[in-house]
């Protein structure tokens, strides 16, 4: 049960990103989850829209995508490691279906805040300084996934 | 879009669904998605990376630039990780400094029963939270002298879920099951036994009253993490519990090759194939 640290988290995030863009609120935030962490899905959206109700994000959409785990083996091998069998969730084991040694999990171990888009009618002046590894776009696709 | 019961609640509460009222144009901030690359700014927007980025951090300045070894243990509540390290603590000689940071929820019971052993003790009391996380061990280490303490022992919370996702940068995470928890425990918990280093299955003495299979155990541990030593042990009558001390012993010989799992930065492991140790 720490999806509500991590929700107070991702929104302390989702408000800075806002103020870097003088916007007041925020519309929709998106998150990668990865299936190979124990946050539950469900949980972490309840948390970031119940913590979010007294943020700059109250009406925001949450959109939580799940990361599909990715492992990696000695032995050279790469790719979608199998999950166990018969778990509600997908839990994914950490055996090399090449040689049988242990992997290690290259994605799957996410909870990361992909996206925060906010109302087109704020300043925008800020949207253009953004470091490299960030950018601005329309928020079509961002919303499209409703 | 995935809407649960609760957003059905949430927006016939508070009507969230009115999104046709918000202006249909907007702008998005989108992070960078170079997943190769753990750049500065990605820690920032992954809240577990970050957390995996202070653990490595603290195994910077406890394990390297202090020299202390650090072992964490980790499993259900009683499943014997205090009577465990009480055990490992008895060995050790008389001029080795050890220091315990014991984690729970509530209490000063396991704190008291190391200070007995005339070691070192920092109780955390998380409150409400079920697992330590390295914020919680760096507020703790402040009240032990780093340059004279040559071991510390960290004992989570007792918990078999969440302390998966909170590396507290050790050199070895130690997983205690007991045979009172089934013996298709280790089953019920692979992304645990995933993120550890060696694991201990204790009460071995009783395992027949309970109805355990302990070469189930141990082979479901093989199963779930192919290179995992398992040690067998029945602390409170220190049986079996040599075994675990010369496997820490050899790690610590060997601990700047290797990094386990309480450390993020994770070079394979240097002890080769699959033991069981059993006697």
């Amino acid at each position: 049960m720490h999806e509500l640290s991590l929700a107070e988290a991702l929104l302390d995030r989702a408000a800075e990103v806002a103020a870097e863009h003088d916007a007041e609120t925020v519309d929709a935030l998106t998150v990668e989850l990865g299936a190979a962490t124990h946050v539950n899905p469900d949980q972490l959206r309840f948390c970031l829209e119940t913590v979010a109700t007294a943020t700059v994000a109250a009406d925001a959409t949450v959109d939580i995508e799940t990361v599909t785990p990715r492992a990696a083996c000695d032995c050279g091998w790469e790719g979608e490691p199998p999950s166990f069998e018969g778990t509600a969730a997908v839990v994914p084991t950490a055996r090399c279906p090449e040689c049988g040694d242990r992997t290690e999990f290259v994605r799957g171990k996410e909870c990361h805040l992909t996206a925060v888009s906010v109302p087109d009618d704020a300043e925008s002046t800020t949207a253009e300084n953004d470091s490299d590894s960030t950018s601005t776009e329309n928020d079509t696709e961002a919303t499209t996934t409703e | 879009m995935h809407r649960t019961p609760i957003d059905r609640l949430l927006a016939a509460l508070f009507g969230r669904s009115q999104r046709s009222q918000r202006a249909p144009i907007a702008r998005a901030h989108r992070f960078g998605h170079d997943h190769d690359e753990s750049t500065e700014s990605e820690a920032a927007d992954d809240v577990l990376a970050q957390f995996r980025e202070q653990a490595q951090a603290l195994h910077e300045e406890v394990v390297h630039d202090h020299g202390v070894f650090v072992v964490e243990f980790l499993g259900a509540t009683g499943s014997g990780k205090t009577t465990l390290v009480e055990r490992l603590i008895e060995r050790a000689p008389n001029d080795e400094q050890i220091g315990v940071v014991v984690g729970d929820v509530a209490g000063d019971d396991d704190a008291s029963r190391f200070r007995d052993h005339g070691v070192s003790v920092a109780n955390v009391t998380t409150g409400k939270e079920c697992h330590l996380d390295p914020g919680l061990l760096e507020g703790a280490l402040s009240e032990f002298d780093l340059d004279e303490l040559d071991r510390l022992y960290v004992e989570n919370v007792g918990n078999m879920v969440c302390p998966a996702d909170f590396p507290l940068g050790a050199q070895a995470r130690v997983l205690v099951v007991s045979t009172t928890e089934g013996d298709d425990v280790v089953r019920k918990h692979p992304l645990l036994f995933e993120a550890c280093d060696a694991a201990v299955v204790n009460k071995v003495d009783i395992a027949d009253a309970v109805g355990a299979d302990l070469d189930r155990m141990a082979a479901d541990v093989q199963d779930v993490v192919p290179d995992m030593d398992v040690f067998r042990t029945n602390a409170r009558a220190d049986e079996g519990v040599d075994d675990l001390a010369s496997f820490l012993a050899n790690l610590r010989t060997g601990d700047h090759h290797h990094h386990g799992h309480g450390n993020h930065d994770h070079a394979h492991d240097d002890h080769v194939g699959t033991h069981d140790h059993h006697d």
